[in-house]
Order: C-alpha cells, then structure tokens, then sequence
C-alpha cells in the first residue's frame, strides 16, 4: 500500500481506536468507578500525617 | 396549569437505571446519539481540565498535603449530577455554564497552590493577594488590577461539598472536639475545624473577612482570622456589613469602611487604587445584571431554561466570586443567552410535563443541591428562581467623574450588602418574607419549596410568618428541612422524603418517574 494511504488510514484507525476506548470509559463510568477506588487511599494517608491542631 | 412537552425524551426514560447503591452512577445517561455525543464532547474537556491541573508538581503535593483536595476525585461525577435527564439547549446551558465553573475554580486552586507556602512558595505571587472571604462579595478588588483575590473557602469548603456530600463531616467532628457545638451553622463551622487542623493553604500579603451578619459567621471567621495574624502574620481587615442594609443611615457607614478596606489592601500590597480598572469592571458587572434579569423574565413564562442549581451556581461564581473582574465571563454569558433564547423560542422542555412552577427559598443544602434538577423530572415542578440568585437588581455608576469616583464606594458597598445569602437572611422580613410574594406573583409561582436549614437561627425565626402568610396567599409552601452541609442529621433522601410526602399526601399526585423517588445514595459521593 502506497504511503500516501497508508499513512492516513493508520490515522484515522489510531483516532477510531481512541474515541472506541474513550467512549467506553465514558458511557461506563470507568473513570469514576477508578477513581472512587482511589480515594479510601487518600484518606488513610491524610490520617495518617501528623497535624498541628490549634484553636 | 399543567404544560405538556410535544417532544418524547430521546434515549433513557427512567432516570432510576443510573443508580446503584455505589458511590458513583451505574453508567452515564442514553440521551440519543447527538446528545450522548455532545455530553462526551464536554465530559472529554472536564477530563482535559482535570489532567492540566495535575500535571503539575505543586499541585501533586497539594494532593498529598490537604485533605478537601479528594473530593476533587468526584469532578465529572458532579457534572453528571446536573445534567440527568437533560437534552438539547438545556444540556447545553447547564454544560456551557458548570464547565466554566469547574474551569473558574481549578484556576483558583492554581492561584492558591502556587502561592501557597507549603507547596508552589511563590513568594512573588504570593505578596499580590489579597485572601478574599467567600461571604464578600470581590467588589473593592474591582479597583486592583494588578492584585489576585484569592477565595480559599471556595474550593476548600463550598465546591467541595457539592462534588461529595461528606466533604465536611471530618473537619466539623475537628471542630466539635475543639469545643465548638454541634448545633452551629455547619458552612462556618466546617472551616473553623479545616483552619484548626491547619488544612487551609496559606499564602497572600493580607486577608479581608466579611461578617455575614450571623453568629456562625462570626465565631469561624474569629478562629481564621487569628489563626491567619498570631501564626503566619497575615494581617486581616474586618468589613463590616450593616444588618438592615436596606435603611437609608447605613448607608454612609458601609462606604466609610470600603473606603477602608480599600486603604488597608494599599498598606499591605503596596498596590495604587486604578478607577479606569474600577470602571471597567462597572460595565461588566451591570452586564452580568442585566443579563440575570433577562433571564429571569425568561423564567417568568411557560418555558423557564436556565434554572436550578446551575443557574444559582453560575450567579454565585460570576456575580460575587468574579464581580466584573474578569473578561472571560461575557461571552460566557452570551453563549448561555443564545442557548436560552433559541430554547425558549421552540418552547423545549426538561420534563414530559410541568406541573408547577416553584421558587426556591431559604438556604440551599448543598450536599444535595441536584435535588432541583431531580425535582424537575421526578414531579415535574420548576424551580423558577432561588434566593441565592435573588440579588442586585440596580445598574452602579459605570462612568469615571468626580462624582461618580464618590458614589463607587456606595456602589461597592451595596454590592457587598447585597452578596448572596446575607442580602436575604439578614435586613428584616422585608427581604425576607415580604419580596418572596412578590417574586410569586412576578414569575407566577403557584409552590414555594423552602429550604428550612436548621442551624440559620435569621430563617428559622420566620417560620410562623411564612406558614401564615402562604397560607393567605393560597401558595403552596413546602417545608424541607436539612443541615446545610451536613448530610448525617438528613440523609438526601431525608430530605427528598419531604418533598415527596408533600406531593403524595397534599397535592395527591404521582411522580412522572416513579424509579428516582427514592434514589439509593446515601453512600453516593
Ligand atoms: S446559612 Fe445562615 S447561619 Fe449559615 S452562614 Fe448563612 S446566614 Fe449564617
């Protein structure tokens, strides 16, 4: 296949690929469902750090 | 009067199948390809915006160094909080001005992390801001080009709390164990506890705080404010608003202390008060009024469009956090107003059917502030206009002559008189209850859904005079009480519950989607 195809075709199958694994993680919520394991690790590490309460 | 929309809901039509009892949402909503689509599209920038901001080292080790910075976790979540169930341009409305609030408060946040001393250190940065309480309204920065006003409540309390409703349950037990009781307003108490545990940024070459006029305000604002001089020498000025704002004699007294406060930021920062920029920012801030207005007669008619907690939301940041300083506001605005006037022309709804037309009233409790979009598509009852948006309505002076350099700082001082919330809460049952019914009869409300938040004690004085006088008037009042940010006295579906009795019981009615009448959340973010 001549490059001038080539080339253009791998861009659109790379873009087509993206928007198919974006869209995924969108319409499923992967991003928030990730992230909401995230936090409970946030949360232990803040409790743990020593604190200079003051009123 | 019932209105009946012509056009069936594309895509999803019970907005239950999003709920599971997790933290976050089932899947995102079916809303048809092109609105599916164009939601993508904008949840791919939120995405862009998040993915800017933690690039960066210093905001990295924000992350690790304060706690709030995990509720940011929750971004597009909150997004998707406000536009369930929403198609065409009010999809586009809500989009167009959430996105821009979510984009207004990273650049805060940016602001704050690189002048903050624990962990960007600018030093230079920091010596040009002035902290900036989040119950001020910006006006006597409008004059201080040069300078940043840095709200560091906003994102640390205010945002936090409505991207994951127990935001604050940590730094209220901080606060209770320090000696605080529990039955204080939880706004200001929260960030009492958050300057106890010292997980406020710290930076800037002076603070200003404005009292709200009520005893929480006050108490936390006291703790800050020592916190802020004794230990990290950030001297702060006390602006003082006039409880009866409306009378004619405070008026003199609320000028002197801008001028003030004006004086007191030029001894600090070494910054020249600048009237061009003063000016300059008049124009904006009369646009932003006279664009609120539009919109409100908008809402006046059969086919409200920007309504809800955006629409409060997007007053709250443009109106008080922005004041006319910014120039990328306006066209904002007029995005919104094109959106706005294309949907009221084809008469688009957000539900199958209207059923009433409510105003909001009293403070909204901002762990569950969606419920007016959910109000919307459960019974089908619009929520007009709330309180928090029920502001200035008057045009300031916007030219530079002698006198109007004079009349300014009346000007700013009515603004700030006039901020969010304060304007209502305190000033008398004039403000209170009084323009309520006109509001009523000026948007044609037939319901009032008020908010009864049970640690304001200025609301919850007028219980009795808002019972009667409803009752005069033949509206139907609709008491839902809750804690303001404290989602452990009512739960969201506590406070749903209310609502819903009211409509089941009083009004006889059947939800439009009986599968979000209760709604599985309360371990929700
Ligand atoms: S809600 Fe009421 S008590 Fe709380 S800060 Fe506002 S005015 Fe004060």
């Amino acid at each position: 296949m001549p490059k001038v195809v080539k080339i253009p075709l791998l861009l659109l199958g790379s873009l087509a690929a993206l928007f198919v694994v974006t869209f995924t993680v969108y319409f499923l919520n992967l991003d928030m469902k990730l992230l909401s394991k995230i936090e409970p690790f946030f949360l232990k590490h803040y409790d743990k750090m020593p604190r200079k309460n003051y009123v | 009067m019932t209105i009946h929309n012509d056009r069936t809901r594309i895509g999803d039509q019970n907005l239950g199948v999003l709920f599971n009892e997790g933290k976050v949402r089932r899947r995102r909503e079916w809303r048809g390809v092109k609105d599916t689509l164009y939601d993508y599209g904008r949840w791919l920038y939120i995405i862009s915006i998040l993915a800017r901001f933690i690039v960066k080292p210093r905001n990295i080790k924000a992350m690790f160094r304060y706690r709030w910075m995990a509720n940011y976790l929750a971004v597009p979540h909150m997004v998707d909080k406000f536009t369930m169930g929403l198609r065409d341009e009010p999809l586009r409305i809500v989009h167009t001005a959430m996105d821009f609030v979510v984009y207004d408060v990273a650049q805060t946040m940016e602001n704050i992390f690189r002048g903050d001393r624990r962990t960007g250190n600018d030093e230079k940065f920091s010596a040009r801001c002035v902290l900036t309480d989040e119950n001020a309204m910006t006006a006597f920065m409008m004059g201080f080009p040069t300078l940043k006003a840095i709200l560091r409540e906003v994102p640390t309390m205010f945002v936090a709390n409505l991207l994951n409703q127990y935001s604050t349950t940590h730094y209220l037990d901080v606060a209770q164990q320090a000696g605080i009781p529990g039955d204080v307003c939880p706004m200001p108490e929260a960030e009492a506890g958050i300057s106890i545990e010292d997980d406020f940024a710290v930076l800037g070459a002076c603070a200003v705080q404005v009292n709200t006029t009520c005893d929480g305000s006050l108490m936390g604002n006291g703790i800050i404010a020592k916190r802020l001089e004794r230990e990290y020498g950030i001297p702060t000025f006390q602006l003082v608003a006039p409880m009866r704002h409306r009378e004619a004699d405070v008026q003199d007294y609320a000028a002197q202390d801008i001028k003030n406060a004006i004086a007191f930021i030029e001894e600090h920062t070494g910054a020249k008060w600048d009237w061009d920029a003063y000016f300059e920012c008049a124009k904006r801030v009369n646009d932003i009024t006279r664009n609120r207005l539009a919109w409100l007669e908008m809402n006046s008619t059969n086919y409200p469009q920007f309504v809800g907690a955006p629409f409060s939301l997007y007053n709250d940041t443009n109106y008080m956090g922005n004041c006319g300083r910014s120039p990328k506001f306006p066209p904002i605005d007029r995005k919104i107003m094109k959106y706005a006037q294309h949907g009221y022309e084809a008469k688009r709804m957000m539900a199958p059917e209207y059923r009433h037309r409510a105003i909001i009233w009293g403070v909204q409790p901002q762990y569950v502030i969606d419920m007016l979009n959910w109000m919307i598509h459960c019974w089908g009852i619009v929520p007009l206009t709330d309180m928090l948006s029920m502001v200035n309505t008057r045009q300031i002076a916007e030219v530079d002559t002698p006198e109007n350099r004079e009349q300014a700082y009346y000007d700013m001082a009515w603004l700030n008189e006039n901020m969010i919330m304060r304007n209502r809460t305190h000033g008398g049952y004039k403000v209170l209850v009084d323009e309520l019914w006109q509001f009523c009869e000026q948007m044609n409300a037939d319901m009032v859904i008020m908010w009864e938040h049970m640690s304001c004690k200025a609301l919850d004085g007028m219980h009795g005079q808002f019972e009667e006088q409803a009752r005069e008037r033949g509206i139907h009042l609709v008491w839902v009480c809750h804690d303001l940010c404290d989602p452990r006295v009512y739960t969201r579906q506590a406070i749903r519950d209310q609502l819903n009795t009211y409509m089941r019981t009083v009004m006889r009615e059947e939800p439009l989607d009986p599968t979000i009448e209760f709604l599985p959340d309360e371990k929700a973010w």
